[in-house]
Order: structure tokens, then C-alpha cells, then sequence
């Protein structure tokens, strides 16, 4: 008989589908947003991201810059060279700033 | 602040804005070729490398130091690529009456701050970078940008305007937190 056989792969699909939650729900995929530095300001200057999606900060302008967490200083990139990038994987919300020159200030907003 | 102290801030923003309007406003603003104005815009990124490396002689506070290497730095990524662009376009930089007046000014300057004591030099610093980098910004937005006529010398001028209001706004900052001392 195929028919037990073919209950079986459906019963065992529908159980994967339930574990995984279902084709129909949307599974986040990390996305790679980015944030250009040039004319000394952080552009966008606010940031929506979802959380685990890296930014991505890249120096388009005639000097150098950091980013760095202005609260607490939770964290921070150390000298990004003009013509460089430097990437952080985001997991909450955060202001920023430019130590360097501190007048230079972001925001990262988590969804 | 003594009232003798506050005269001579009276004075000195009183000499620097009438310097600015002396080289940007009416017909005393000079008529600068490019190779004059490149002459000018070196001689202006220098004059502020050398108050910063009298300020990381001479101060002691960390606010202080971290703008004087700042503003070493900044000014000289602005000197390379003045220089870069320049060799590009194979101009010689031109010593005029305006970048003389500029070095005149700035040795004038350079002696202040170092007569300056212990006690006074962070303010006399600070104040100065104030004044001198709203004088440049004048002088970029009001002579230079408007006169330059390489597009490329014109572009990399829009392009240091930033910095220099930038770095204003950091010396404001700074300054502000000596008026609360």
C-alpha cells in the first residue's frame, strides 16, 4: 500500500511547517543599509533598521570621522579614513555622534 | 570675567570682523586669480596648523588638545588636497596682498598665543579659533568661491566650507563651556 507513505511525508511536512511557522509568515532576511558621511554630516542623519541588519558608514568626505555611541559610549569605530567603511550590526536603538567633531550627530532607530 | 578682560574681547572681535569686512565687503575686495586664491587658501590651512601646534605646546586640557589635533589634521587633508589639485592643474600658488595680510596676521597671532600665560591660554586659543575660522568662512563664501574660476578649484573650496562651519561650531562648544566656568 502507498498511501500510509504518502500520509507520512505529509504529516512530516506539515509538522516542519509548523515548527518554521509557515511559508506564510515573513522570515526577516539581516539587510546592509547604508549611511554616507560627506559634507560632515551623517546621511541620513536618522536611521530605521531592523534589528541584526548592519549599517554600513562610509567616508565620502575630505577628512576623516568616527562614529561613536554618545550615551554611554557603548561602542565605537575608531578612525574611518577618507575612502573608508566601517559596519556594525544594529540590535537597538542608538544616538550617535562624531567624536572628532562633535557638532556631527545620527540616529539609529530599530523597527 | 574682569572688565579689562572683556574690553580686549570687545577689541579683538572688533579688529577680526573689521578684518573680514575689509576683505569681503565693498570695493576693497581684492580681485584673485586662481593661483592667487590657491596661494590664499594654503596660506589660511597653514596659519591654523601652526596655532594648533602652539596649543599642543602650551595646554594641558584635553577638550583643548583634542581640537588643536583636529584642526592640525583637517586642515592639512585640506592642504593635500589643494596641493594635489594644484600640481593636477600645474598652477603655482601666488603670494597676493590678501594671503600676505593673511601671514602677517597670523605671526601677529602666533606671538599672542604664546605670550599668553597658563591660565589664559585655553580662552585666548579658543576665542581666536572662533574669530579666525568665522573670518576664513567670510573670506571662502564672500572672495574666494565667487572668484575662482576652476570649476575643480571652485568644488574643492564648496567643499572645505563645511568643515570650516564645523569646526566653528566645535570651538563654540568649547567656549561655551569656559563662559560656565
Amino acid at each position: 500500500m502507498r498511501c500510509p507513505g504518502f500520509l507520512i511525508i505529509l504529516f512530516v511536512n506539515l509538522l516542519l511547517m509548523g515548527c518554521s511557522g509557515g511559508p506564510s509568515k515573513d522570515t526577516h532576511h539581516p539587510r546592509t543599509l547604508f549611511v554616507s558621511i560627506a559634507q560632515m554630516k551623517f546621511m541620513p542623519a536618522e536611521l530605521h533598521v531592523n534589528s541584526g541588519d548592519t549599517v554600513v558608514w562610509e567616508n565620502k568626505d575630505i577628512v576623516d570621522h568616527n562614529v561613536v555611541e554618545e550615551t554611554s559610549k557603548e561602542w565605537s569605530s575608531g578612525v574611518i579614513s577618507k575612502g573608508q567603511a566601517w559596519k556594525m550590526a544594529v540590535t537597538k536603538n542608538a544616538v550617535y555622534f562624531c567624536s572628532i567633531h562633535p557638532a556631527m550627530k545620527g540616529k539609529l532607530v530599530v523597527e | 570675567m574682569s572688565s579689562s578682560e572683556n574690553l580686549k574681547k570687545i577689541i579683538l572681535m572688533g579688529l577680526l570682523s573689521t578684518s573680514v569686512s575689509i576683505m569681503v565687503l565693498g570695493q576693497a575686495a581684492p580681485k584673485l586669480a586662481d593661483d592667487e586664491i590657491a596661494s590664499v587658501a594654503v596660506v589660511a590651512n597653514q596659519s591654523d596648523i601652526d596655532f594648533a601646534k602652539i596649543a599642543k605646546q602650551k595646554s594641558k586640557d584635553q577638550e583643548v588638545l583634542k581640537f588643536a589635533e583636529t584642526m592640525a589634521k583637517d586642515h592639512q587633508s585640506v592642504i593635500d588636497q589643494a596641493v594635489a589639485l594644484v600640481t593636477k592643474l600645474k598652477v603655482t600658488p601666488k603670494d597676493n596682498d590678501l594671503s600676505r595680510k593673511l601671514t602677517a596676521d597670523a605671526t601677529a597671532t602666533k606671538k599672542k598665543l604664546q605670550a599668553a600665560s597658563a591660565s589664559s591660554f585655553n580662552k585666548t586659543y579658543i576665542d581666536n579659533e572662533v574669530g579666525y575660522h568665522k573670518a576664513v568662512i567670510a573670506a571662502v563664501e564672500g572672495v574666494l568661491i565667487p572668484q575662482a574660476s576652476n570649476p575643480e578649484l571652485k568644488q574643492l573650496l564648496e567643499n572645505v566650507v563645511p568643515t570650516l562651519k564645523t569646526h566653528l561650531e566645535h570651538a563654540e562648544m568649547i567656549q561655551k563651556t569656559f563662559a560656565s566656568k
